[in-house]
């Protein structure tokens, strides 16, 4: 019983620390989840950062063939020259230029608009998607970026006319050392497909918003593209980020369950108007000890050490059916066989020391069953005065005395449980007797008990107490013999007999002596 | 280009035509005023500066065109529309016609205007996209869309500068000023000259605003029956640590 209680403690445990680990596991999991995801993403952001503006750097070099144009040089100067109305012979001039010069560029690099601008500002000629800006005398020059160009600076900006706008400008010369006759100005809008060119080039997930609204995005295959419209709901928040105001960079935001998105303003004058682009990661927490099951995917399941888990599983499983076996089918058999050999007559009477436990007391209560079953039907006890018949010449009541030895437990008016001291083995060390020659125990036929057989009745009766798992520390023969001479002489006093026999038995488990004055 | 503040669009004319034709006398439409600003290379339009500088975050990437020599990489003002060149009389004036000032291409057109308090502007939005213009620090001219092609009217308050800028552009700015005495406002043109035309004979003063203020010394002008020539108006002088082109 107790291996198996005490297997039960191991696997009640494990079945704990298990889901210890579990929840440990699972926090340490989304911390460092957490962690790569803001790697992640920041390295994304980052990406996109560099490919934009590399974007805008590839898109200035474009602009120089613009620039070096001499017909549109050439026109430029001239409409500078004059702040009256555009002459429609510049206009032409420069826009066939521009269209020519347009068809050189590669599809992915290609401008939504391209400006041809003056001195002042004015729009002098322009091609491609020019509906952004009114027809009544239309300019630019009050964009720092295309007072930039027409100061002799190529830079880029992002401006919000309606939609965002990638632009670069640079400045048109019509001689070297000389005043910029104008400027061009390249302008592309930030949309889906934009998005996409700029998602295939980083390998992130970006959605473009300003004034609180996604107005472009694009993912990878396999991302969930729908997800990044989430990023709406939290551009309020956004706003209160210290980094996102301070830096221009946010934190690792969380956004619904499995959505994580770092959001980093656009450069340009849409910086102060609060656009940018969120770069988003799809996250994987494990909300529980069984999120496991649910993030883990078949390469998880595959990585796992199969018969390592079968193992442990099976070994605990047989583990625990040996310690049942061993100490609960092995008793139980064992009792088995002797309530069976008691049934068919084989012993009259069961052997608690055969048994251990719970059973030995069992067969103690079914043996004093037994007794009391057979002296109400008048058959014959095992009880003491079966002793009495055995070694003969016992007195009548009160001519015999139960008592205890010290430190054997006390003696109380209990029925006697009775035990051949033939059944009690001698394997243990015993404390030993005076070294003396010392006659043989005392035979139940043997009518007379002197002292010198009182070795032999200390001799069995440590036996016995330690078949009964008592304690035989400090028990001495001395003491022993004290006691007996005590009891030997109150007996005699008392019933005036000759002599005190002395018989070792069980009484409720423990060992005990009976004192039986002999008159004759 | 002119603004008058009575309403009529007059014609810029050019600085050598002015000289030769205020020697001679006029009828009586009155006398012209003509003269030229110079120095205004060294101005800085505030609006550029703010957006050179790296803090402000206004582009990835700015480079100069080392053919451009530095003179002009200076990011002086577009005088024509940025500086207003203003006649003072020594009376103050009632306000004059509405003035249209639009909205576009980044900025306003004027930039810069002075006009006598109480004169309506009506702000023309010629973008394809929306505006939201306001005063700074005005709660009567607070923050409202003005839509395509849509119109939004204002009257100067009283005298002082007002600025207006626009809450979906950073980059406009625009400056008012509030002058009693002002009897006209023009702008030079690209090589600062400027000229008043149909002057009644008087004295005046002759002073030049950029980006709401006074810049350059006013120049005194007594007018009789004929043309007269105002010296030059230095507005800038270079900065003492010398400047720099970016």
């Amino acid at each position: 019983m107790l291996l198996s209680r005490f297997w039960y403690a191991i696997i009640g445990i494990a079945l704990g620390a298990s889901l210890f680990l579990l929840s440990l596991a699972a926090s340490i999991h989304n911390r460092a989840m957490r962690r790569v995801l803001g790697e992640g993403l920041s390295a994304d952001s980052q990406v996109v950062s560099a490919v934009l503006k590399d974007d805008a750097r590839t898109r200035a070099a474009h602009l120089i063939k613009f620039a070096v144009d001499g017909t549109i040089a050439k026109a430029l100067n001239q409409a500078s020259q004059s702040t009256g109305k555009i002459d429609p012979g510049h206009r032409d001039t420069i826009e066939k230029a521009l269209k020519k010069i347009s068809q050189d560029i590669p599809p992915d690099q290609a401008f939504d608009a391209v400006f041809a601008v003056d001195r002042g500002g004015r729009i002098i000629g322009a091609i491609g998607n020019v509906s952004t800006h009114g027809t009544e005398e239309p300019e630019l020059g009050g964009h720092p970026v295309v007072a930039d160009a027409l100061h002799g600076f190529v830079r880029d900006d992002t401006l919000v006319w309606g939609r965002l706008h990638r632009i670069v400008a640079r400045p048109v010369e019509l001689e070297a050392g000389g005043a910029p006759a104008g400027a061009v100005i390249g302008a592309r809008i930030i949309d889906d497909k934009f998005a996409r060119e700029l998602s295939a080039r980083s390998g992130a997930a970006i959605a473009f918003y300003v004034s609180g609204s996604r107005t472009a995005a694009a993912a990878p295959e396999g991302f969930p593209k729908t997800s990044l419209d989430q990023i709406v709901t939290d551009l309020d928040k956004v706003t209160q980020d210290p980094d996102y105001l301070e830096k221009g960079r946010s934190g690792i935001r969380e956004i619904g369950s499995d959505l994580a998105v770092q959001y980093t303003r656009l450069p340009g004058e849409a910086y102060s108007l609060g656009a940018g682009y969120a770069v988003g990661r799809v996250s994987t927490p494990v909300t529980s000890i069984f999120g496991f099951l649910d993030a883990a995917d078949d390469k998880d399941k595959e990585s796992v050490s199969w018969p390592l888990v079968l193992g442990v599983a099976f070994g605990a499983l047989a583990l625990g059916l040996i310690m049942s076996f061993l100490e609960h089918t092995v008793p139980l058999r064992k009792f088995a066989r002797e309530a069976t050999a008691l049934a068919t007559g084989k012993v009259d009477h069961l052997q608690p020391s055969k048994f251990r436990g719970v059973y030995r007391r069992i067969a103690s209560d079914l043996n004093d069953g037994i007794d009391k079953l057979a002296a109400a039907q008048g058959g014959v006890s095992r009880k003491a005065a079966d002793l009495g018949q055995v070694l003969g010449d016992l007195p009548a009541t009160p001519q015999m005395a139960a008592f205890a030895v010290p430190d054997s437990g006390p003696a109380d008016s209990a029925p006697a449980t009775t035990v051949p001291i033939s059944a009690l083995s001698t394997q243990r060390n015993l404390p030993t007797p005076p070294s003396r020659n010392l006659p043989n125990p005392p035979s139940r036929g043997k009518p007379v008990q002197s002292e010198e057989d009182w070795p032999g009745v200390f001799e069995q009766f440590v036996q016995t107490k330690i078949q009964c798992g008592e304690n035989v520390e400090g028990f001495t023969y001395e003491r022993f013999r004290e006691t007996l001479i005590r009891n030997r002489e109150a007996l005699v006093q008392q019933h005036g007999a000759q002599e005190v026999r002395f018989a070792v038995y069980v009484k409720d488990g423990r060992a005990a002596l009976k004192a039986s004055p002999v008159r004759s | 280009m002119v603004i008058p503040v009575q309403g009529r669009l007059r014609r810029r004319i050019s600085a050598s035509l002015l000289l030769a034709m205020s020697l001679t006398s006029i009828g009586a439409l009155g006398a012209r005023v003509v003269g030229s600003i110079s120095g205004y290379i060294h101005l800085e339009n505030p609006v550029w500066v703010e957006s050179k500088d790296p803090k402000s975050r206004s582009y990835t990437f700015r480079e100069m065109v080392p053919t451009v020599p530095a003179q002009y990489r200076k990011l002086s003002p577009y005088i024509p529309k940025e500086v207003a060149i203003g006649l003072f009389g020594t009376e103050a004036q009632k306000p004059g016609a509405p003035i249209t000032v639009r909205v576009g291409g980044g900025r306003t057109t004027p930039v810069m205007l002075v006009a006598p308090p109480g004169t309506k502007i009506v702000f023309h939005n010629v973008d394809s996209f929306e505006h939201r213009l306001y005063g700074v620090g005005m709660k009567e001219f607070g923050p409202s869309n003005t839509g395509r092609g849509a119109k939004r009217e204002w009257t100067i308050p009283a005298a002082g500068t007002f600025e207006i800028r626009d809450e979906l552009a950073p980059s406009l700015r625009m400056w008012v000023r509030g002058e009693p005495n002002l009897m006209e406002a023009t702008y030079p043109n690209a090589k600062g000259e400027y000229s008043f035309q149909n002057v009644a004979p008087g004295e005046y003063e002759v002073q030049a605003f950029f980006s709401g203020e006074k810049v350059g010394p006013a120049a005194r002008v007594k007018l009789a029956n004929r043309d007269v020539g105002v010296p030059p108006i230095v507005v800038a002088t270079p900065k003492k640590d010398g400047e720099k082109s970016d």
